[in-house]
C-alpha cells in the first residue's frame, strides 16, 4: 500500500501540504477531494517522486522513495486530465513505444500491452496518425494508455476524464474499476463527484492542505449532515398544515410560495430516514392539498461544500 | 479491459545490476534519439536546411576573407590566406566543427520545450536515466544535424585535394574529436536547463563567443591573448586543432597527444558536471516543483 504520515509541503514558506497522513491499498480506489488549491495535486506529485515533502514520510509498497526513488517509478504512474503530456510530432504508437523504452518494459511485451492499450482507450484506428492531428480527448486517451504503459501497481489519477467525451469518460471509469478489482491501488482526484461516489469506497476530503474528513461516501454525507431532502408544494398554507407539518418534524422548514392566490408553501425537511410519504400523509390530513412532490437525494458535493465550509469557518 | 499483457520490469529493487542499467540506457538513448528525429528533424526542409545553412555561412566567410589573398606579405603572416584552396579548406573544417556545437545548442534550445510541453515531469517521473536522456538528445541533434554537413566537407575537400593525412586512422580520430566533445557539450547544456528554468540565455550567450573565440574563421593567434585564454576552454577550441592539424597538417597521434588528452579531460568534465547539474537540478525541482513552471 501506500502510506503517507504526517505529510507537510511548502514551497517558499507558504504550506500546500499540512500533516497529511493517507492510506492507499491496493485492491481499492480511493478519492481525494477539496476545492480547488486544498493540495490534492501537490500530494499527488509527492507519491509520484516528483516533489519531496518537506516533513513526514511516504512510502511505496513498503518502500522509502528518497531512498529508491527509480523502485518506486517502476510500480507507480500519473495521468493527470487536460494535458499535454504527449510528443505531438510522434505517432500515437510511437509515444507509447517511447515511454514504454523509459519503463524498460521488454520488447515483445511492449509490442503486445500498446496493442491492448490502444484499444483499450479506442486509438488502434489512429495508432499511426501524429498526436498533433488527434481532438482533445484522443490527446487525453493516449494520455491514459501511456500511463498504463508500465503496468503499475499504484496509478495516481488528477482529473484523468477532464475534458472527455461522456462515453469515453464512462469508459475509463469501467478501467479504473477493474483495474482495481485487479488488485490495484488507484489514488482518484476529480471534480466530477458523481464520478468518485462511484468509483470510490473510500473518500479523503482535504481543506488548505489539512485532512478534513475520511470515509465511504455515505459515512462522509452522513458526517455532513446530508441528508434526502423532501419538498412538498402545497397550493395553501392553512394554519392547521402548518401545525401538522412542524409538529410531524421540528426540523421542517415552511417557506410561503406566491402564487395567484399568494397562499402557496414549500415544506421542506431533510432527514436521514425515508420520510417523504409519511410527511405527506400528515399534510393531506391536516387538509393540505400538495401540488408538487419533490426527493432529493444527498450527493457527495453537498458533503464536500459543507467540509469546506466548515474548514473556512474554522480558519476563520 | 483485460488483462494488461504480462507484467512489466516492476519487480527487483532500486540497486539493478550494472548490465541491467547499461542496458536500460542503450533503450533510454535509442528512444530519445528516435523522440527527437521524429519531432524536429521529421520534415524534408529540416533536412536541407542542414546543409544550405552552413554551407551559406562558409561561401558568405570565403568571400569575405578572400581579399587578402591580395594583401601585400600575407603569406608571410598567415601563409594559408594566400592560398584559396587551403583557406577554403579552413573555413570548411571550422565551419563543419561548428555545425558539430552549434546543433548542440539548438538541441538544448529543443529541449526546453519539453518544459513548455509538460513533457519534462514525465521525463522525471519514469525510472530511466537522466543522463541517458541529455546525452541521448544532444547526441541525435549531432548526428542529424551534421551527417548532411559533414558529407559535403568530405566530398570538397577530396575535390580540393587540400587533405594531408599522415594515418588513414586519422580520420577516426578526427571524428571522435568532434563527436565526444560536442556531445558532452550537449548534455552539460542540457542539464544547466534541468537546474534552472532561465537557462536557455546561456546558449545566445555560449553561441557567439563560440564562433569567434574557437578560430571558426579566423586561426586564434590573430585574436588577442585575453580572448585566446577565454576560448581555450571552449571544447570547440580544442576540437578544431585536432581536426585541423590532422586533416590538413598532416599531424599523427602523437603530435596531437596534448589536445587529445585535454579534449578527452574536458569532456570528462563536462559530463561530469552534467550528471551534477541534472541531481542537483532534480533534487531543486523536487523542493520547488519548477519542472512545471517556463
Amino acid at each position: 500500500m501506500i502510506e503517507t504520515k504526517h505529510l507537510r509541503k511548502e514551497f517558499g514558506g507558504k504550506v500546500a501540504v499540512e500533516d497529511l497522513s493517507l492510506t492507499i491499498p491496493r485492491g481499492r480506489v480511493t478519492g481525494l477531494l477539496g476545492l480547488n488549491g486544498a493540495g490534492k495535486t501537490t500530494t499527488i506529485k509527492i507519491l509520484a517522486t516528483l516533489l519531496r515533502p518537506t516533513s513526514g514520510t511516504v512510502t511505496v509498497g513498503g518502500l522509502d522513495p528518497g531512498n529508491t526513488p527509480h523502485a518506486v517509478r517502476r510500480r507507480i504512474n500519473l495521468i493527470a486530465g487536460g494535458e499535454r503530456m504527449v510528443y505531438a510530432r510522434m505517432t500515437g504508437r510511437e509515444n507509447l513505444w517511447y515511454f514504454g523504452q523509459l519503463y524498460d518494459v521488454p520488447g515483445k511485451l511492449l509490442k503486445t500491452r500498446i496493442g491492448e492499450l490502444l484499444e483499450l482507450v479506442g486509438l488502434t484506428a489512429a495508432a499511426g496518425t501524429r498526436v498533433e492531428q488527434y481532438s482533445r480527448g484522443m490527446t487525453q486517451r493516449l494520455s491514459i494508455a501511456r500511463g498504463l504503459i508500465n503496468d503499475p501497481d499504484y496509478l495516481l489519477l488528477d482529473e484523468p476524464t477532464l475534458g472527455l467525451d461522456a462515453p469515453i469518460a464512462r469508459d475509463l471509469r469501467k478501467v479504473v474499476a477493474e483495474l482495481a478489482e485487479r488488485g490495484k491501488g488507484v489514488l482518484l482526484t476529480s471534480h466530477y463527484l458523481a464520478e468518485v461516489e462511484q468509483l470510490c469506497e473510500h473518500v479523503y476530503v482535504i481543506g488548505d492542505g489539512r485532512h478534513l474528513a475520511e470515509g465511504t461516501p455515505g459515512e462522509l454525507m452522513a458526517q455532513t449532515g446530508c441528508h434526502r431532502r423532501v419538498r412538498i408544494t402545497v397550493s395553501e398554507l392553512t394554519p392547521e398544515v402548518e401545525a401538522a407539518a412542524l409538529a410531524f418534524d421540528d426540523r421542517v422548514r415552511i417557506a410561503p410560495q406566491a402564487d395567484e392566490h399568494g397562499t402557496g408553501a414549500v415544506i421542506e425537511l431533510s432527514h436521514p430516514g425515508d420520510v417523504a410519504g409519511a410527511l405527506t400523509t400528515a399534510v393531506i390530513a391536516a387538509g393540505g392539498a400538495p401540488s408538487g412532490l419533490e426527493i432529493a437525494e444527498p450527493s457527495l458535493e453537498d458533503a464536500i461544500l459543507a467540509l469546506s465550509d466548515r474548514s473556512v469557518a474554522v480558519v476563520a | 479491459m483485460n488483462r494488461l499483457a504480462g507484467r512489466g520490469p516492476a519487480g527487483g529493487a532500486e540497486g539493478r545490476t550494472a548490465g541491467d542499467a547499461a542496458r536500460h540506457a542503450v533503450k533510454v538513448f535509442r528512444a530519445e534519439a528516435l523522440k527527437q528525429h521524429r519531432q524536429i528533424f521529421g520534415s524534408k526542409l529540416v533536412v536541407f536546411s542542414m546543409l544550405i545553412w552552413p554551407l551559406l555561412t562558409l561561401v558568405q566567410t570565403y568571400y569575405t576573407l578572400h581579399p587578402l589573398a591580395a594583401t601585400p606579405g600575407i603569406a608571410a603572416r598567415w601563409p594559408l590566406a594566400a592560398d584559396p584552396e587551403r583557406l577554403l579548406a579552413f573555413l570548411a573544417t571550422g565551419t563543419l566543427g561548428f555545425t558539430f556545437f552549434f546543433s548542440l545548442v539548438q538541441s538544448a534550445w529543443h529541449f526546453s520545450m519539453e518544459r513548455q510541453n509538460g513533457t519534462l515531469e514525465l521525463l522525471f517521473l519514469a525510472p530511466a536515466s537522466r543522463l541517458a536522456v541529455v546525452v541521448a538528445n544532444g547526441f541525435g541533434a549531432l548526428v542529424q544535424n551534421a551527417w548532411l554537413f559533414a558529407c559535403f566537407s568530405v566530398a570538397m575537400f577530396t575535390l580540393l585535394d587540400v587533405v594531408n593525412v599522415a594515418h588513414p586512422g586519422m580520420y577516426a580520430v578526427v571524428f571522435l574529436a568532434m563527436l565526444v566533445p560536442a556531445v558532452a557539450w550537449g548534455a552539460f547544456l542540457n542539464s544547466l536547463l534541468i537546474f534552472s528554468r532561465d537557462a536557455a540565455f546561456l546558449y545566445t550567450l555560449l553561441d557567439d563567443p563560440m564562433w569567434f573565440a574557437s578560430g571558426v574563421r579566423l586561426p586564434t593567434f590573430a585574436l588577442p591573448g585575453w580572448l585566446r585564454a577565454a576560448g581555450s576552454v571552449l571544447p570547440l577550441t580544442g576540437s578544431l586543432v585536432v581536426v585541423r592539424g590532422a586533416l590538413l597538417d598532416g599531424q599523427g597521434i602523437a603530435d596531437l597527444a596534448w589536445p587529445l588528452v585535454w579534449l578527452a579531460g574536458l569532456s570528462g568534465a563536462l559530463l561530469l558536471a552534467a550528471a551534477g547539474a541534472l541531481k542537483a537540478g532534480e533534487a531543486r525541482a523536487q523542493r520547488t516543483g519548477q519542472l512545471r513552471l517556463f
